[in-house]
């Protein structure tokens, strides 16, 4: 039995296993997709301590520093969540996958993570790896040449237009409002590109095309006009929505599908399971948050089993 | 001994998953990069239908993505 069972290997889950493992505990650390979103990021400039470093790398020495202290990693993907009575008053939580296999643990963090929220307009599941891609680090170099189009224009769109600018021909970033959001920094950088156009207040409405995707439509907030921009792939980047489907009916969660946690415990509504990363109802989504956010719920499980095991 | 190919490219993390999982169980392969091979491009695209990185063909099974649990089925790890 485990005393701590812990869901996702991104930057919350695994430093809730460096600290959960540093205080002896028997850790298991269930990740699906290693190194979760940050390991996706080419270039992470704003990470405290590291100038400029590789996600990728970054979240290798994360699961290395957890192995190092004897956490244990096991690739699974969960499907279901659930408590039983082993005893009077005396529970355990049992997370199964797919293919029926269980593993047991006294307590459980929820670092399960997000992933990438879709436009939602007709073309968009048709064209999905057909030009439509959700994964710039991924993608970007199969563009070379092409014209292109980034939807949105946080930091992962502005990151996705940076990483395009070695190989796409034309890059078109379509923001949602008057402002963009990510970074002044590598706005400024953007803007003076000649091959980079900003279009202000779009409203993606429909992705065409025939084998593949050619064109994008969107309709111009101000002018109420809708207009085509051809395009031979499609950047989406407009946020992330919780990997909270298995938790559903298990622990409370929000209308947006986000855990509610107590932001000084990092409890969630059910005794003993607690929540970090951007899974939960937190208000920014960064990795040094999620680490922050792992390791504050690591330390108040250790302190939850103390007390009631 | 299945032929195994990988359609990749140098910055996709899948990608770099798939192959280390090869090195790790000494599976060979070949390993065309797509950012630069027009050719191994179009002919992924021609096999998978698709456009997305990796795609990892095992004699004539194809795989979209670092699938582990199909890719060591196919492989009889």
């Amino acid at each position: 039995m485990y005393d701590i069972i812990i869901i996702g290997g991104g930057a919350s889950g695994m430093t809730a296993a460096i600290y959960a493992a540093r205080k002896k505990l028997n850790v298991l650390v269930l990740e699906h997709e290693s190194g979760g979103q940050t390991a996706l990021q080419p270039e992470i400039w704003n990470y405290p301590g590291y100038l400029d470093v590789e996600g990728m790398k970054l979240m290798q020495n994360f699961k290395k520093q957890a192995l190092d202290f004897g956490a244990e990693i096991k690739n699974f993907k969960i499907s279901k969540i659930s408590e039983k009575e082993i005893e009077e008053n005396h529970k355990v939580f049992v997370v199964e996958n797919e293919a029926g296999e269980k593993i047991e643990g006294r307590s459980v963090i929820i670092a399960s993570g997000a992933k990438p929220r879709k436009l939602g307009v007709p073309g968009e599941q048709e064209f999905e790896n057909k030009g439509v891609t959700y994964c710039a680090t991924c993608d970007a170099p199969l563009f070379g040449g092409k014209d292109v189009a980034v939807v949105g224009a946080g930091n992962t769109g502005l990151d996705a237009a940076s990483q395009l600018l070695k190989y796409a021909n034309k890059i078109y970033i379509l923001v949602k409002g008057e402002l963009v959001k990510g970074d002044q920094v590598t706005y400024e950088k953007l803007k003076k590109e000649e091959k980079v156009e900003f279009i202000f207040n779009t409203e993606t409405k429909e992705i065409k095309g025939d084998n593949f995707v050619t064109s994008l439509i969107y309709k111009d907030t101000v002018s109420e006009e809708d207009k085509e921009i051809e395009v031979s792939g499609i950047f989406v980047s407009i946020g992330s929505i919780p990997n909270s489907d298995f938790v559903k009916g298990f622990c409370e969660l929000n209308q947006f599908g986000q855990i509610v946690i107590d932001p000084k415990t990092n409890a969630t509504s059910k005794a003993g399971v607690f929540a970090a990363g951007d899974v939960t109802d937190i208000l920014e989504r960064q990795t040094v948050i999620a680490a922050g956010e792992g390791a504050k719920a690591s330390l108040q499980c250790y302190k939850w089993l103390q007390s009631n095991h | 001994m299945a032929k195994v190919i990988v359609y990749s490219t140098p910055t996709c993390v899948y990608c770099k998953m798939a192959k280390e999982f090869f090195d790790q169980n000494n599976v060979e392969y070949t390993d065309f990069n797509v950012a630069e091979n027009e050719d191994a491009r179009n002919e992924m695209v021609q096999k998978s239908g698709q456009m997305g990185v990796p795609v990892i063909v095992i004699d004539d099974e194809i795989t979209v993505g670092f699938d582990q649990e199909r890719i060591k089925n196919l492989l009889n790890l």
